[in-house]
């Protein structure tokens, strides 16, 4: 796979910044979502939803709502057979059967001719329930006698951590006896902590908060559900993985996969979110019912409410370090709030918190902790921007402490290729150096002191930088790429793309073929037709889809040679593909063109054999990736409002197949970082309801708060990638939060530890502190 | 949304019939910025909404001869932030209509939209109430005035009957020595709510400050007046020192509650150094 392919002349494939073909009909309004689609008897969705987060449900009386002109079908958990009462995710509690447990959890499921009867018909369900006690803080939940969350014996879920494929080794233990919102447990340890911290000289000990934050891909949860008479489903969704939605929906509505087609639509962004299935089983359930099409769309206050944001996490650190500089011990507990289903990737903050900074001793203890609030999933990256905000930030504190070089220190203690990772794994190849030290080499980060002294009108100005980074994901896929009967390709795949990853893998396949871009047309296939592939998710589409397609291409390209080798009688390695023809070698004028080749492949009575490349592989070797961020920031010590002035992603991509699509993830990602950093919490009350429910106080950054956002690549080739391209889609998200509490302690003085980093916390903070 | 009825008077007396006639939980739609939020969420389900596009007079401002202004109730925010002569006499009211929502939300939302839900927290009022405006108000029983720091009666309440509507708000010119300003903090730069407003208009004669108003949003159930600071200021020369007592008094007209936009502790903070700011500020253009 490494092995750069070597064509006999340039070709316009990899490399090159070509804009997405779809961008245009994006950004025109003319591509069609979920939410577009109006098939003939289209019927609308409702669902009633909790308003506690903790109750009984005494009684449901769906008659009145039934009666409602327009209403097609009210159903309640008792109309659905399947469901079960230890229900394992949120995909399989399609309805809440005999209690609710979070607020915002469905009960009821109306279909209706139009949306507002659906609202209508909601009203009119009477449901009676008797409230239960709240298990709303993560630090309370996990204590022996508080209010259980899941029912007894309900399996913990590990599947999202497997699904991101990044860590193993680590041993998790799932369930205390005593303790019941404790869903999962691990614990990562080497050496001897005591002795260490006994010989430390200087020991900094911190609680980091980071809230959940929600995933605000612009386009919500959508579903269509059309069932044949035959029993065949098909769903049109908005999803990161349509075979993964196929296999959650056929094992929820216990259905042969083979009777479900999952058409994959535009997604909207998913960044995680929709990864696992969420209204899909519901809309199925009414569609069967009502024998119509149905269609869900959720509304914004239901995705704040209701959907699958990313865990909080707390994070209690320990670190000692001798004077000199040494690293001495670490001692962590990291507590992953999971909500109301368990899923968290508990192993991932213990890896990265003992792993990215090489420490001799070292015991972290992981709490998966479940509370009545909506269950979490994925996004960008899961647990990495939490844990590496409280690392990063420490190693900061520690340095400042020591009174030495902020980068300098963390070069030396910073892993390298072969060092062993706390699960005891052999980091892999990586550009964490080289991503550092670049970053470092930037003006505004030799100038900062001179930026410091610049302040004036009563501001503060500061400069921080951050190091983070994503252990990648793997997971098996597939594509076949076809030589058409007039010379053009055809790439498939069924792989979702969410991120610009379909132009990355078409100039995949142009370069390994040996034709240029113009002449590839790549193709996202349903369920029915595509080859199983995974979740276009821990940044590995292009890293594993990317081979997949390289391979195909080249095993298409090898077809067509032979061919071309017959009707030229040449030998094969005397033949190169320039342009439009196969020709050979040194003799310009004797060749066959693609076009002739393709079309005996299709021609009646013809001998020669379609052009099918095929390539279907597994992996076992993840590609690390990093990103560096620096901020340069002005704070208003009144008001504590910080403006960004500027600010500098620096990342190791391996290498760019399509640097403009790159430096996108770049900036969204760091758009994403800084929103966790500055403005972003969901914010519950102590009954463990939502208070701010709506994307006015829930604070994602806009355009007006964002400064120039500068992108650098780093190219250091990782050693199995598709010609040594890297996932480039997380890392971006990761480092933000870190940078800015480090600027804001350059600016001020002061050293925030919960995020977000908000104009409160910064200036009660200041005036404490004078 | 659930279903309503709209209806579409085209005059101010067709309204007001409209109104007379029309269950009692109807609503009016202005700009729609907050009311349509409120619809789609469920949190309103009028069975009848009263669409005020088509009344022209809502939607004029009239400055004349230095008897001080009038403005529409469906003047838009974009119209006060843009309008010669609100920015001429009037700027922090220019100022407050500058800071709401976004460029497109401010086309849209209306000053009359933005008094009449009466949110503590609306940018529009702090400025109305340290000019001493007056609210205009029609209904069956005819026109009647009342001052603004009396229209709001609570969070989302406001003294006007379901049968009446805000026509205009009546402001009285401050005079060419005055200068006024209005500043509010939010933790985003646009599209986001004040956590604390403040507006301040300092009238000046013979060196001394002849006239001093202090408003303050989202830190009570309704706007309120720092009286007290007002007061600190009235009668004396104005100096830094003095700014920053009044701003200090200024705190203790608010009774703030802590809420997922910021605790009591942090506006308290706001109001004493938003205070000192639109002083400073409303001193600079009260002598320039």
């Amino acid at each position: 796979m490494s092995t750069v392919m070597k064509t006999t002349r340039d070709v316009k494939g990899i490399g090159l910044s070509i804009p997405r073909p779809d961008g245009p009909d994006k950004v025109t309004g003319q591509v069609q979502y979920v939410a577009d689609l109006n098939p003939r008897g289209l019927l609308h969705a409702k669902l009633l939803r909790s308003p506690h987060a903790h109750a009984k449900i005494v009684r449901i009386d769906v008659s009145r709502a039934r009666a409602l002109p327009g209403v097609r079908a009210v159903l309640t958990a008792a109309d659905i057979p399947v469901l079960k009462k230890k229900a394992p995710t949120r995909a399989h509690a399609v309805l809440a059967i005999d209690r609710v447990v979070f607020a915002g959890q469905p009960v009821a499921a109306v279909a209706a001719d139009e949306p507002a009867i659906a609202e209508e018909a909601l009203d009119l369900i009477d449901v009676q329930y008797e409230v239960l006690p709240v298990a709303a803080d993560p630090l309370e939940s996990m204590k022996p006698g508080a209010p259980p969350v899941a029912e007894l014996g309900t399996e913990a879920d590990t599947s999202e951590a497997q699904a991101h494929g990044s860590v193993a080794g680590v041993t998790t233990e799932v369930k205390s006896s005593k303790a019941v919102n404790i869903s999962q447990q691990a614990r990562l340890q080497r050496g001897d902590v005591a002795k260490a911290f006994a010989e430390s000289d200087v020991v900094i000990e911190n609680t980091y908060r980071v809230p959940m934050v929600h995933q605000g891909y612009l386009e919500p949860h959508a579903v269509l559900a059309q069932w044949d008479t035959a029993g065949n489903l098909t769903l049109w969704a908005s999803t990161q993985g349509s075979f993964n939605t196929r296999s959650e929906v056929a094992d929820v509505l216990e259905l042969p996969e083979n009777r479900i087609k999952v058409i994959p639509m535009e997604c909207g962004g998913g960044f995680g979110g929709k990864i696992r299935a969420l209204c899909e089983p519901i809309t199925a359930v009414l569609a069967r019912a009502t024998n119509r099409p149905v269609r869900y769309v959720m509304t914004r206050r239901e995705e704040l409410e209701a959907g699958m944001p990313a865990p909080q996490v707390i994070i209690k650190l320990k670190t000692g370090v001798k004077r000199d500089g040494t690293l001495m011990a670490l001692e962590a507990e990291a507590i992953l709030e999971s909500g109301a289903f368990s899923g968290a990737v508990l192993a991932v903050a213990g890896v990265f918190l003992a792993s990215l900074y090489l420490w001799p001793h070292f015991d972290v203890k992981g709490f998966e902790v479940l509370t009545h609030k909506p269950s979490i999933a994925a996004y960008r990256a899961p647990v990495a921007p939490q844990t590496i905000f409280a690392i990063d930030s420490q190693m900061e504190q520690i340095a400042r402490k020591l009174g030495v070089d902020p980068v300098e220190f963390r070069l030396r203690h910073l892993q390298r290729e072969g060092d062993k990772m706390a699960n005891n794994q052999p980091w892999l190849s990586n550009g964490g150096v080289e991503v550092l030290t670049r970053l470092a080499e930037h003006p505004f980060w030799k100038k900062r002191a001179e930026w410091k002294a610049s302040a004036k009108d009563g501001k503060l100005r500061g400069t921080g930088l951050s190091l983070g980074g994503w252990l990648g994901g793997l997971q098996p896929t597939g594509a076949t790429v076809r030589l058409n009967p007039d010379g053009t390709l055809q790439v498939l795949t069924g792989q979702v793309d969410i991120a610009g990853t379909n132009i990355a893998l078409a100039q995949i396949a142009a370069t390994a073929y040996g034709v240029d871009i113009d002449k590839v047309k790549i193709t996202t296939g349903d369920t029915d037709v595509a080859p199983l592939t995974g979740l276009s998710a821990g940044s590995k589409t292009t890293y594993t889809v990317g081979v997949a397609v390289m391979q195909a291409a080249q095993n298409a390209r090898n077809q067509t040679l032979e061919i071309a080798a017959k009707e030229l009688e040449a030998s094969v390695h005397d033949l190169e593909i320039d342009g439009d023809r196969v020709v050979v070698r040194g003799v310009p004028d004797k060749g066959v063109t693609l076009a002739s080749i393709g079309k005996k492949g299709n021609l009646y009575m013809s001998k020669v054999e379609p052009v099918l490349g095929a390539s279907h592989p597994a992996f076992s070797v993840q590609a690390p990736a990093f990103c560096g961020q620096l901020a340069r920031i002005e704070v208003d010590p009144d008001t504590g409002e910080v403006t960004l002035h500027n600010f500098v992603v620096v990342q190791d991509v391996g290498k760019a197949i399509n640097p403009a699509q790159i430096e996108g993830q770049m900036q969204g990602g760091a758009v994403q970082s800084l929103g966790m950093a500055l403005t972003e919490a969901l914010m519950y009350d102590d009954k463990a309801r939502l208070t701010n429910p709506s994307l006015l106080d829930y604070r994602k950054l806009t355009a007006a708060d964002l400064p120039n956002i500068e992108t650098i690549i780093v190219e250091k080739p990782a050693p199995h990638g598709p010609f040594g391209a890297r996932g480039v889609g997380e890392p971006p998200i990761v480092p933000a939060p870190a940078a800015i509490a480090n600027a804001i302690e350059d600016a001020t003085g002061v050293r925030l530890t919960h995020l977000p980093l908000s104009p409160e916390r910064i200036a009660l903070a200041i005036a404490s502190a004078s | 949304m659930r279903r309503f009825e709209l209806v579409l008077p085209g005059s101010l007396d067709e309204c007001v019939k409209a109104l007379a006639q029309a269950p009692a939980d109807s609503k009016l739609l202005a700009g729609g910025t907050d009311l349509l939020p409120q619809l789609k969420n469920g949190l309103l389900k009028p069975a009848c909404v009263i669409d005020l596009s088509g009344i022209p007079r809502l939607r004029s401002i009239e400055a004349g001869n230095g008897q001080g202004l009038r403005v529409g109730s469906a003047v838009t925010a974009r119209t006060l932030e843009l309008d010669r002569a609100v920015r001429a006499n009037y700027l922090s009211l220019a100022e407050s209509g500058a800071l709401v929502g976004s460029v497109q939300v401010r086309n849209l939302a209306t000053l009359g939209g933005n008094i009449c839900n009466a949110a503590p927290s609306a940018d529009m009022a702090p400025p109305l109430l340290a000019l001493d405006a007056e609210a205009v108000i029609t209904g069956p029983k005819g026109e009647r005035r009342v001052p603004i720091a009396a229209f709001f009666t609570g969070v989302r309440r406001t003294v006007l009957a379901p049968d009446e509507l805000l026509v205009e708000l009546a402001i009285p010119n401050p005079g060419s020595h005055s200068g006024g300003s209005y500043l509010r903090h939010t933790p985003r730069r646009e599209l986001d709510i004040a956590v604390v407003g403040v507006a301040s208009q300092l009238t000046l004669a013979n060196g001394r400050c002849a006239k001093a108003r202090i408003a303050l949003a989202a830190v009570a159930p309704v706007p309120v007046r720092a009286t007290a600071a007002e007061q600190a200021l009235e009668g004396q020369a104005v100096t830094p020192d003095l700014i920053k007592r009044a701003a200090d008094l200024a705190v203790e007209a608010a009774r703030p509650i802590s809420d997922q936009r910021g605790s009591a502790d942090f506006r308290r903070h706001l109001v004493r150094v938003l205070t000192r700011r639109t002083l400073t500020t409303a001193l600079a253009r009260a002598g320039a």
